[in-house]
């Protein structure tokens, strides 16, 4: 018998990598995206077949987290042995503006999806893996930041994951749901969502080193993350869902580097070297060849109570789940870098044709 | 001065009404269902300076609108599915009032006026399953229940909006506090009430959960007041307002039964299925912040607030007995 997945969020990032990851691994995975005018399936597409062939193991339903009795129908029909919760409204920047949306869909949402599994008599048979998030340490009050390190989240993205967090950890404990929480570090790809910025930085810069941009306008060059890669991060996802014991782990490659960092090796792939000159808001990169200012700074990016920097201690899934991430953050940066350019040459041949490309900024 | 409370037919709310109105505020108070709140008798509620009206908390355009209409200067969010029994029995609608509501709240004084005021009902809770004893502002949250990871929420929530928007928002992480207006549902009132009717002949066992459970039990008048002090001070900021005295729930019964010359052991009976799904332990917090600043004090001790308890108890059942005689 198949396993059945059921993943929230399936058309995101974390969504397509697990999807692909847990069809390999022979499930049943069914797929719950929000409906939207337009077409939001791109990352998916090419693992999505027509329900009416045989064989077919993906299958999308409409749904939303903010509804409770959508949800409880989605998880009565399929009846899961594993759901992923990695919908979220997960822009930190957002959530300072919906601050009732984000709580209601990451923090309320994942409580919907338990109570179900509660109430539907599931407690037992199926799993949960809630997508926490190494924004709940915010103002960090240790470094590295392991599971045991103080919460302090500085946003309504992280107060409403922290909810979630603290849910997910109630309903293992008063009702032996096997849930566990993953406290992911920053994790990126080439499918990463274009307004995060390591995606804005590689699909800013192989438009640049093509003609089609100027600039590259960011946020606090000083921040410091611990960037893995999507791809290496889904997979401990599932292997939290594999183990004796349901527990919480933090997941992280327990490197950091600086945005100033991703935007210097970025550059470096292009072939292109970047002078930083000034400082704070006055800070510039400059193209060393052509001397022209490529990277300047524009506070309006600047998070309202920015977390400054983020570095994980993975050691606790490395000793549990011999777990260790594969791709270096070189090897990351390179990938997403190859990739924007592929999408930038593509524009770029179209419009050499005539045909219009949109502009697509934040 | 103009306050609104949520949450004012509840044991704190009709405090902080008394204790407002005396001091001259005008009054609006939120009520979930207004006819039954003009039937109630409290004097509280009777006074001329309270306006009692129904408002959708789920709906920030409400709130925000009774915050211009009245003028509002102060918000006193009390509103809430308490903790006690009942902790786990509907997470989600605890989530949405106890979590969601707050934010609301706090979004209409964003989008009506930055001066407004508020105070925000947090709980001693939010510390949960901790490793602290006793706690202080600085100890870590561990919050083992859709009620204090609710009301953690919540507490996070008014931290943030303070901080990004400047707004004087307060949390009082409130420990335990009785009253003689608790209501059923509470362990403190569930003794007070069997042993009185132990007392009387109208009853003859007292079933009770984990009789080792430990709380810092205060008297609700003295902590609404803390909730007042903290909106008058220069700063906003999150205190702990707690007596700092442990009690078991055991103890709470032998007092509770020695008032009237009984031993609680002749007529506790242990029952495992009234034991939490999931135990938080010795929560009893240093208010030594509350002392320092505010120079607040609780002025009501253990033994006083269980006679005070048992008195009104009694004074209750009498009028009962006597309505029944007539």
């Amino acid at each position: 018998m198949s396993k059945v997945a059921l993943i929230t969020g399936v058309t995101g990032q974390d969504g397509a990598y697990l999807t692909e990851l847990l069809l390999k691994k022979g499930y049943i995975v069914h797929g719950i995206k929000r409906r939207a005018s337009l077409f939001n399936t791109a990352r998916i597409d090419h693992l999505y077949s027509d329900p009416h062939e045989e064989g077919v193991r993906f299958f999308l339903h409409h749904g939303d987290l903010t509804d409770t009795s959508n949800i409880n129908r989605l998880i009565q029909q399929t009846q899961p042995d594993e759901v992923y919760n990695l919908a979220a409204q997960s822009h930190v920047a957002v959530s300072f503006e919906e601050p009732e949306y984000t709580a209601n869909t990451d923090a309320l949402g994942a409580l919907r999806i338990l109570e179900a599994i509660r109430l539907l008599g599931l407690s037992k048979k199926t799993k949960f893996y809630q997508a926490s998030t190494s924004e709940l340490f915010g103002l960090v009050q240790e470094v590295p930041q392991k599971e045991t390190t103080p919460f302090y989240p500085r946003s309504p993205y992280a107060v409403a994951k922290l909810y979630a967090y603290w849910i997910t950890v109630n309903y293992r404990e008063a009702y032996g749901i096997y849930a566990c929480n993953g406290i992911l570090f920053n994790h990126e790809s080439p499918i990463r969502g274009e307004n995060f910025v390591t995606r804005k930085i590689t699909r800013a810069l192989a438009r640049i080193k093509l003609g089609l941009q100027r600039n590259l306008y960011l946020g606090n060059l000083d921040s410091r993350r611990d960037w893995g890669h999507a791809k290496d991060y889904v997979e401990m996802q599932w292997l939290m869902l594999q183990q004796d014991q349901p527990d919480d782990f933090v997941i992280a490659t327990g490197v950091q580097y600086s945005v100033r960092d991703f935007v210097t090796l970025a550059a470096k792939e292009l072939g292109i070297t970047i002078r930083w000159h000034g400082s704070g808001i006055e800070e510039k990169g400059y193209d060393d060849e052509s001397g022209k200012c490529i990277v300047a700074v524009d506070p309006r990016y600047y998070r309202p109570s920015e977390v400054e920097t983020l570095l994980g201690d993975p050691a606790k899934a490395k000793k549990t789940l011999g777990w260790q991430p594969k791709t270096s953050f070189s090897e990351l940066v390179k990938e997403m870098v190859l990739e924007d350019l592929k999408i930038a040459k593509r524009d770029n041949l179209m419009r050499q044709n005539g045909y219009d490309t949109p502009e697509q900024f934040e | 001065m103009n306050a609104l409370i949520t949450g004012i037919t509840g044991q704190d709310g009709l405090y902080l009404a008394e204790l407002l109105s005396n001091k001259g505020y005008n009054i609006v108070g939120v009520v979930s269902n207004l006819n039954q709140a003009l039937k109630r008798t409290d004097l509280a509620l009777k006074n001329n300076k309270v306006h009692l009206l129904q408002c959708d908390m789920n709906k920030m355009e409400c709130i925000a609108d009774l915050l211009g209409h009245f003028s509002i200067n102060e918000v006193y969010n009390l509103a809430a599915y308490s903790s006690g029994v009942g902790m786990y029995d509907d997470p989600i609608a605890i989530g949405e009032v106890n979590g969601l509501t707050v934010v609301r709240i706090l979004e209409a004084i964003r989008i009506t006026d930055l001066s407004i005021k508020m105070c925000q009902a947090s709980s001693s809770e939010i510390f949960g399953e901790t490793t602290d004893t006793p706690q202080t502002e600085e100890t870590k949250f561990n919050p083992r229940s859709p009620y204090g990871a609710a009301k953690l929420y919540a507490h996070n929530m008014v931290r943030i909006f303070r901080q990004r928007y400047g707004i004087f928002a307060c949390s009082a992480i409130l420990y335990n506090h009785e009253s003689p207006r608790r209501r059923p549902g509470f362990v403190s009132k569930k003794i007070i009430h069997e042993v009185v009717r132990i007392k009387l002949g109208l009853s003859s066992k007292l079933r009770l959960g984990n009789l080792d459970s430990f709380r810092d039990w205060g008297f609700a008048g003295d902590y609404v007041n803390a909730m007042w002090l903290m909106l008058q001070n220069t700063d906003p900021d999150d205190y702990i307002i707690a007596t700092g005295e442990m009690h078991s729930v055991r103890e709470f019964c032998d007092y509770a039964f020695s008032y009237f010359d009984l031993d609680y052991r002749d007529y506790v009976s242990i029952e495992r299925d009234l034991y939490r799904p999931a135990e938080t332990t010795h929560l009893v917090g240093n208010a030594r912040k509350a002392r320092e600043v505010l120079r607040w004090s609780p002025k009501v001790e253990f033994p006083e607030l269980i006679k005070m308890m048992i008195d009104k108890e009694i004074e209750t059942l009498n009028q009962q007995e006597k309505l029944k005689g007539s």
